[in-house]
């Protein structure tokens, strides 16, 4: 299965799977297998926005007040959400897009890691607005054993796939021997590793950055690094379109609607998928727990988080049709909805760029009162 | 003497937009000292609408500051739609699992009806893309406002973005 850039067979579109058919060619949205992906490409270039947009310069003057504790809670999200946005910046394309069989899909894979792109800028937005040394930050990402072990478990996945998806595109199925090393090529197994990949990808958005988006919104629910929370609102609105993305694509694979093997590996894999989540969210309570090493802030402390931490495990994993992993029923900070809602913070227009302002969009609503003026 | 402290809504009233925020300018009112009640109600009466007055002990609300809902869904519309006959508003009774009841009326969506009458939802996006809102219909029929981009099953539905066609039984996560 050597990758072309333009396949020249003829092949019927909806005949496809999303992944290991034909490779595409002609980049046509007028026939669609999963209409879905469109919708995501439409509504994700309707969010688009720029890091500039929003000003910063308050929250200098935060940062610099903060003492050293809170310091160090705002920093170390900082540079773990720089981590998680470099591996999704890349790792989609990398891994799916020699794979993909359906152009809408193709084109969702890049828009989603295109904007994941505009997330890692904002982080150098943010960075060198608060810091006189950006470089200290983010070369401390790569040498923190706290973000480096957690930086594991977020690639491994998509480590492993692409290791053996390249074998699979050189050579094909079978045994062969490169280097006087046998490798062993089934299109089942790497099935099942890209299945487990796009669960820990899903994890990866639904879990992995509420812990940072919590703090943010608890810091800024004081008026302390506002502009901050401006940019992470409209990150967590570009994660929950990328979630609902991955939650498409596993339940369209675990129902097996194009491809049934893919519902048989799924039926495999239940248990990995909970070992997944309950990995996760294991891991996430660890970085509550070190966030919080100094002392705690206001409104937010390591046993709230930790249960807002089990609340949206049980909520995602139940998205995926799995039962709730934890005991915790309610949210324990209900406050973070109204952040996550995407338009309900009140800033002065003069201020600021208002978020709700969709580029692209047109506002369609006629009331009866738009006639009132109107004779014949 | 009804102090009106809240401007009157206009138009439609719609989630994010019935928000009280009033710039220092607008929210201060120095009355003259020695003034009775009596120039009081005249001077409310000579005030437009948006004018709000503060009483000493309100805070002032920040620049900033995150204003959770506080309309109330199921108000009617100040200015309802032209009744037509064979065309009725769609008022359902809904019934949740747990023995709790609420009647759709005037909200636009049902996550706000089901606000307003105490209960409930968890939600994050409210426009249909996120699915935290994701509930089970037991009974009944929904219509989509905007069609659902969040994965849900056959068996679920997002009240979000959705108003009852009958009377309907749900069961909330």
């Amino acid at each position: 299965m050597a990758y072309t850039t333009f396949n020249r067979n003829e092949f019927d579109t909806f005949a496809q799977p999303m992944f290991f058919g034909e490779h595409v060619n002609v980049a046509r949205y007028d026939q669609q297998k999963h209409k879905i992906f469109e919708s995501l490409i439409e509504k994700q270039l309707s969010f688009f926005w720029r890091p500039e947009e929003v000003d910063l310069t308050s929250d200098r003057k935060d940062f610099v007040d903060l003492p050293d504790h809170e310091k160090h809670i705002f920093v170390s999200n900082l540079k773990y959400q720089t981590l998680l946005d470099s591996v999704q910046g890349r790792s989609p394309n990398v891994a799916l897009l020699p794979v993909v069989s359906l152009p809408e899909l193709e084109t969702w894979i890049e828009t989603w890691s295109f904007s994941e792109t505009i997330h890692s800028r904002s982080y150098t937005h943010i960075v060198r607005n608060i810091v006189p040394n950006p470089a200290a930050i983010f070369d401390d990402i790569t040498k923190n054993e706290y973000i480096t072990r957690r930086a594991e478990s977020v690639t491994k996945y998509y480590d492993s796939f692409i290791h053996l998806c390249n074998y699979y595109i050189q050579l094909g199925e079978g045994t062969h021997t490169v280097n006087g090393e046998t490798i062993e090529v089934s299109l089942h197994e790497l099935k099942r590793r890209m299945y487990v990949m796009m669960v820990s990808v899903n994890v990866l958005e639904a879990i992995r950055f509420y812990v940072s988006f919590a703090c943010s919104f608890a810091f800024a629910e004081r008026a302390k690094m506002e502009g901050n929370a401006k940019i992470i609102k409209m990150i967590a609105r570009d994660e929950a379109l990328h979630l609902t993305g991955t939650q498409h694509i596993l339940q369209i694979m675990a129902r097996g609607k194009d491809d049934p093997e893919f519902a048989i590996i799924a039926q495999e894999c239940r248990q990995d998928v909970i070992d997944i989540f309950t990995e996760a969210a294991e891991q996430e309570k660890e970085w509550a727990a070190y966030l919080f090493k100094d002392g705690s802030m206001i409104g937010l402390n390591k046993d709230i988080l930790c249960q807002y931490v089990e609340y949206i495990t049980n909520q995602r994993i139940g998205a995926l049709g799995f039962d709730p992993i934890f005991v915790t029923k309610n949210n324990p900070l209900p406050w973070i909805n109204a952040w996550l809602n995407s338009d309900n913070v009140q800033v002065a227009p003069q201020e600021a760029e208002i978020s709700s302002y969709l580029v692209g969009a047109i506002d369609s609503e006629v009331d009866t009162n738009d006639f009132g003026d109107f004779d014949l | 003497m009804p102090s009106p402290r809240k401007a009157p809504r206009l138009g439609r009233r719609r989630w994010g937009k019935a928000k009280t925020f009033h710039s220092p300018a607008q929210t201060e009112l120095d009355l003259p000292e020695g003034q009775g009640s009596s120039s009081q109600i005249e001077l409310d009466l000579l005030l437009p609408p948006i004018l709000v007055k503060r009483r000493a002990d309100e805070p002032v609300p920040i620049q900033g500051e995150l204003l959770l809902p506080e309309f109330q869904g199921e108000t009617p519309e100040p200015t309802p739609q032209i009744e037509f006959e064979g065309m009725q508003k769609p008022i359902f009774d809904i019934i949740l699992e747990d023995g709790r009841q609420a009647r759709f009326q005037h909200a636009h969506t049902l996550l706000e009806s089901l606000e307003s009458q105490d209960i409930e939802v968890h939600y994050q996006c409210r426009e249909g893309y996120c699915g935290s809102c994701r509930t089970q219909l037991l009974d009944g029929d929904v219509h989509y406002l905007e069609e659902p981009m969040a994965w849900i099953d056959d068996d679920e539905i997002l009240p979000c973005c959705c108003i009852p066609k009958s009377a309907l039984r749900i069961k909330l996560q």
